[in-house]
């Protein structure tokens, strides 16, 4: 499952969540981006779902340790809601696949599997992180939705319903860009390296063990 | 003969047992025990490079703290605790509680910022191969540690060239923004193309793979150090205080 292409995959999706994910948490704005290379890994995976979302898994897990690590402390405990993208991803978003690398540009069904798929993601992902923020950090965190937490707060709601309410303002619109993102370059990879990804094409094999 | 030294992997499960202890910690005194235990981390292993170790983990949490001051003690002005009793709430407690989710946050980035200054000088691929994990595991670390750096190269490549094709400029523009996204593409795309040139041409040439594998074989450290020995069952103790400690 685990071939040398996909290790290499794998390694590169987590440094896109990574790299993305680092610039927009600085901006403090009430969105993540943290999640395209994810989305990425299960679509270029596509058909193989299981691999896919271990994968996706393992490169979420991997970009959450190295933003722990060099930017945010905050963000490993949320490895629930990566494990939730990464099968998300791989059981429904990649099933999108063949759409978002039609040519020409099918707009309107393009469009609306971004549109679902990344709702569908929102909603999963607020619903999964909403106790974290909640029980772990008692609603306090460093990213820019902690703005929308502290404002349901204000008008009275409580802690959870604070949480899941601003997971549910912020997440939809986040999660339908990094589906977005996620779609074009995805269309943009070259055919060569998804071959790769895709067959049982494993270097190691190639190389001599002497 | 058992080494005396710490190892990479006594020192990751050192620093695992102290970062769940630290969520997990229910008061202020199970706090102070795991700073405790991690200040003779510092001292004993550590030694002067601490100091950058700790300096490091302050610029992580200081702008995190500035921010939730401004959220919870300047905009919501109340705990979590007081709100889920539907109390008024003062910014004292906000301010406690801010502090306590900070305290933790630099523990945690201190012990992992010691144990990265207890083997700075220690090669990366030297580290890794010292880990008691599967190889696979190995590898995939070290492919991502390599990337990193084939990243930068994209990035560096990707942006001359939009800047010598005038798509973006080399200081902060308007233009900069409306044509990131063809950046962010840029820099994937070139990172695809160096990738697949090694996996089809180069590794296969130079045979790398079989010599990281061998290389990777070769810095196993099947056995816990003494050191290890000592600092693991106090991190599992101090664990257990904190855990239970209210």
């Amino acid at each position: 499952m685990l071939t040398t292409p996909r290790l290499i995959a794998i390694a590169l999706c987590a440094a896109l969540n990574f790299s993305i994910g680092s610039v927009v948490y600085l901006t403090k704005l009430p969105i993540y981006l943290d999640s395209i290379g994810t989305i990425l890994c299960a679509l270029l995976l596509f058909p193989d779902r299981r691999g896919g979302f271990v994968c996706a898994w393992i490169s979420g897990a991997l970009s959450l340790v190295l933003s722990g690590l060099l930017i945010n402390p905050f963000v490993p405990w949320f490895e629930m809601t990566d494990v939730a993208i990464a099968l998300f991803s791989s059981l429904v978003i990649a099933r999108g696949a063949d759409t978002f690398r039609t040519h020409p540009l099918p707009t309107v069904p393009f469009a609306v599997r971004v549109v679902v798929y990344g709702v569908c993601t929102g909603i999963i992902a607020a619903l999964v992180s909403a106790p974290v923020v909640v029980y772990l950090f008692g609603g306090v965190t460093g990213s820019g939705s902690a703005f929308l937490v502290a404002l349901f707060l204000k008008t009275g709601q409580q802690l959870m319903s604070a949480a899941i309410l601003s997971g549910l303002a912020a997440d939809p619109i986040d999660k339908t860009l990094q589906v977005l993102f996620a779609a074009l370059l995805y269309r943009a990879t070259p055919t060569e390296f998804i071959k790769m990804l895709r067959t049982s094409y494993d270097l190691a094999a190639t190389t001599t063990h002497t | 003969m058992r080494q005396r030294q710490l190892t990479p992997s006594g020192a990751v499960a050192f620093g695992l047992i102290l970062i769940i202890a630290a969520m997990a910690s229910a008061g202020v005194a199970g706090l102070a025990l795991l700073a405790a235990l991690c200040a003779a981390f510092a001292f004993l292993e550590v030694g002067a490079a601490s100091a950058i170790a700790l300096k490091r983990s302050l610029a992580l949490v200081i702008p995190l703290a500035l921010f939730m001051l401004i959220v919870w003690v300047g905009i919501v002005g109340r705990s979590p605790a007081e709100i889920a009793a539907g109390t008024s709430g003062s910014r004292a407690a906000a301010l406690f509680h801010v502090a306590l989710v900070c305290a933790r946050l630099f523990l945690i980035a201190s012990v992992l910022q010691l144990i990265m200054a207890r083997f700075a000088l220690t090669p990366p691929l030297g580290f890794i191969a010292a880990l008691r994990v599967p190889l696979v595991c190995k590898r995939l670390l070290v492919f991502t540690l390599s990337l990193v750096e084939t990243f930068q190269h994209a990035i560096d490549r990707a942006h001359t060239a939009l800047v010598a094709c005038g798509l973006l400029t080399s200081r902060g523009s308007l233009r900069n923004l409306l044509h990131a996204w063809v950046l962010v593409q840029t820099v994937w795309l070139t990172a695809i193309t160096i990738v697949v040139g090694r996996l089809r041409d180069k590794w296969p040439i130079e045979n790398t793979l079989a010599q990281l594998d061998r290389a990777l074989a070769r810095g196993a450290q099947r056995t816990l150090s003494r050191h290890d020995l000592i600092w693991l069952p106090l991190a599992l103790a101090a664990a257990v205080f904190a855990i239970g400690a209210r």
